[in-house]
């Protein structure tokens, strides 16, 4: 038992080379930026980058702990368009911001839960079921709003998207606040290492007598409330709740998870490399705005970029596990 | 360990070349970054006296100017009078809805037509989809941290801008809204506001082409569907709205089905067999663009239902122009995308010169049938 512990612990041990080279990238990225165009290095741009990095880095994070369990959710896009229109129209209902956004986020907690509950007990392909309920939850979005945006909320509410909080706003501190947050569960909580351990060898997590079931609802929970934080923070900036929120958000915050070398097989996560793939991500958009380059090349560019980084991971990790322990495998 | 190393370096010089190459290449086809630098050199001029060239040759290529086209544009042109100086190489950004969509690429090119000859630095930026309403605020925040005198933007949806539009205004730049409405209330309670809008009426776009398939329908009037663009967004709301009144005024016509096709081929493909599935005596097909509606020819004619069925889109793209001259569609609403993006041009520099300008100035719109195209030759 102490053996497979151990084994568990060595593949989920923390390596932060990749992350170093991603750092280096930004870094490079943001030079070349400043040297190409007078527009970049301007504190009004950095804050524009930060300010729209921090949605994708509140979705995930989440998303990293379900990754690195070895799971995946597609469903967050049209979580957080779903949970952002239930506090939409809890607000039009009459009831309070606070209370508002509480009903938000106990919708995201539900539809977290709900896709634990259906991975976990029957054991269903969790791409699949997170499949199911993204157009479940797209369509019920549509169908409350009738596909016409909800639009005009209380200051209260707004400020979530576009209050200041000094030179930053909320969206850039609520991502930085979770970010740290999630790093410390990762890395230092029995939480955080039973999602490593869950990806990493499920089968020796259970016979340890763990609850495989809590703990996996408990991820996909966690990663429903960060996908009802996005939505949030969406709707609050745009002052609007939109049935088509967060198109495609699933499929961004899973490259930034993945960039940031959490393993799509489990078992290994970063927040850190996360948080800088989130902004790798979101200077590459920026840049490539800012030197006005058309926006077919923004979807290859990314595309390449993600492409080698994975590549690059793989042909690492699978040479360091053939170097190390040359029968292991 | 060394090899390990050695494919660190590699894979980081690959990305960096890779940064660099995809940067550098693509950079000629818009506005050099090292020029901007350098402020407006020589450089930039003979990069924009090539444009006038390019668009010479192009002119003199197609020389005859449909007659229809020069009638709107002195109806347009009066509107915007008295006009603006010219070759100033004011810098005017463009954001428009994507560049993934024929219609909205025919309006990048009329822009950098209008552009090169009116003499103004024009640069067009776009959302990667049609959905992607976060991604078109994200870029124009950017576009508002560079130096445009005015940017000219058509938001996805009316309040998905909003936030960009406040700081635009926040910095001086001017703010033309062109094609779908950004929403004057919501910006008002943000401290914003818009410095001039044109736009087509997409209500009357809706009335025309509906109102073309009631009189081929005749006195016997009969079943008709609306295939609509994405639910919520202005030009759709607009268009069905107006087929809709249309519709339901006239006798013996009924509506059966009105569905969303959110500008895409082949979702409207799936719905125009579905319609005929339910309803084999359906006899007029609105599509609030003209993707849609070629894509709902495509499904009657695969079906071998298309004889006796009026399908009509909106945006008269060169697609749709072949189509109507084929008979494949049997017509379209037009506005002419290069008098519509001049005269956008025109009212962003009367707003950066001062000048007054009316609250909201509407493209005039033609009917296209197979009984007119032939007046619609060397439309642009």
């Amino acid at each position: 038992m102490e053996k497979s512990k151990d084994k568990i612990i060595k593949i989920s041990a923390k390596n932060s080379l990749p992350q170093l080279l991603l750092i280096f990238v930004l870094l490079g990225m943001a030079l070349f930026l400043s040297l190409a165009s007078p527009f970049f290095l301007t504190w009004e741009n950095l804050r524009n980058i930060l300010d729209h990095s921090s949605l994708y880095i509140i979705l995930a994070l989440g998303m990293t702990f379900v990754i690195a369990s070895g799971g995946i959710d597609l469903s967050v896009g049209a979580v957080a368009a779903l949970s952002g229109v239930c506090m939409a129209v809890a607000m039009k209902g009459g009831l309070g911001v606070g209370a508002s956004i509480l009903i938000g986020l106990a919708v995201g907690a539900a539809t977290g839960t709900l896709n634990g509950a259906v991975i976990s007990f029957l054991k269903i392909n969790p791409f699949i079921v997170t499949l199911g309920f993204m157009s479940l939850w797209r369509g019920l979005s549509l169908i409350i709003t009738g596909g016409i945006p909800i639009y005009g909320f209380p200051r209260g509410f707004t400020w979530w998207g576009s209050g200041h909080i000094g030179p930053l706003n909320p969206p850039i501190l609520l991502a930085a606040l979770l970010g740290l947050f999630a790093a410390i569960l990762l890395n230092m909580s029995r939480f955080g290492y039973y999602t490593l351990a869950l990806g990493g060898n499920e089968e020796a997590l259970r016979r340890s007598g763990v609850s495989i079931h809590l703990y996996k609802n408990l991820v996909y929970m966690l990663c429903g409330v960060t996908a009802a934080l996005g939505g949030l923070v969406v709707t609050a900036r745009l002052n609007t709740a939109e049935p088509l929120a967060g198109w495609m958000l699933e499929l961004d915050s899973i490259a930034a998870v993945v960039l940031g070398g959490t393993s799509m097989n489990g078992g290994r996560g970063s927040i850190a490399g996360t948080l800088i793939a989130c902004l790798l991500l979101g200077t590459l958009r920026n840049g490539l705005v800012i030197l006005s380059i058309p926006s077919y090349y923004q979807q290859l560019l990314i595309g390449l970029i993600i492409l080698l980084a994975v590549i690059f991971a793989e042909v690492r990790s699978r040479k360091k596990i053939s170097g190390s322990k040359p029968n292991s495998r | 360990m060394m090899k390990v190393k050695m494919q660190r370096t590699l894979a980081c010089i690959l990305l960096f070349i890779l940064i660099a190459v995809t940067a550098g290449c693509s950079s000629p086809a818009s506005s050099p970054p090292e020029e901007e630098i350098n402020g407006t050199g020589a450089a930039g001029e003979v990069d924009e006296s090539d444009k006038e060239a390019d668009t010479e040759a192009e002119a003199t290529e197609a020389t005859e100017v449909s007659p229809k086209a020069r009638e709107i544009e002195q109806v347009l042109m009066g509107q915007l009078a008295p006009l603006p100086e010219f070759n100033n190489n004011e810098k005017i950004g463009v954001l428009i809805i994507t560049l993934a969509n024929p219609f909205w690429v025919s309006m990048k090119e009329g822009y950098e037509e209008a552009g090169a000859e009116l003499g103004v630095d024009v640069t067009v930026m776009a959302a990667p989809t049609e959905g992607d309403t976060k991604s078109q605020l994200e870029t124009l925040e950017a576009m508002v941290a560079r130096d445009y005198d005015a940017i000219i933007a058509s938001p996805i949806e009316p309040f998905n801008l909003v936030p960009g539009v406040v700081k635009a205004n926040k910095k001086g730049i001017k703010v033309i809204n062109l094609g779908p409405p950004i929403s004057t209330e919501a910006l008002e309670e943000e401290g914003g506001w818009l410095d001039g809008r044109i736009t087509v009426n997409y209500e009357d776009q809706g009335a025309m082409a509906a109102e073309y398939i009631v009189e081929k329908l005749g006195p016997d009037g009969g079943k008709v569907a609306i295939i609509q663009g994405i639910p919520g967004a202005g030009q759709s709301e607009g268009r069905t709205l107006g087929a809709q009144r249309v519709f339901e005024e006239a006798p013996n016509v009924e509506i059966v089905s009105i569905q969303p096709g959110n500008w895409d081929r082949n979702t409207a493909y799936n719905i125009a067999s579905n319609i005929l599935q339910a309803h084999p005596d359906i006899k007029g097909i609105f599509c609030c663009n003209d993707v849609m509606a070629l894509a709902a020819a495509d499904a009657l004619e695969a079906a071998g239902k298309r004889e006796g069925v009026v399908i009509l889109g909106v945006d008269f793209i060169s697609e749709a122009h072949e189509a109507i001259k084929e008979g494949k569609l049997d017509g379209s609403i037009a506005y002419s995308v290069k008098i519509y993006t001049k005269a956008a041009l025109i009212l962003a520099l009367k707003t950066i010169q001062g000048h007054d300008i009316p609250e909201e100035v509407f493209s005039p719109l033609a009917l296209v049938s197979k009984e007119n195209v032939a007046e619609f030759e060397g439309w642009e």
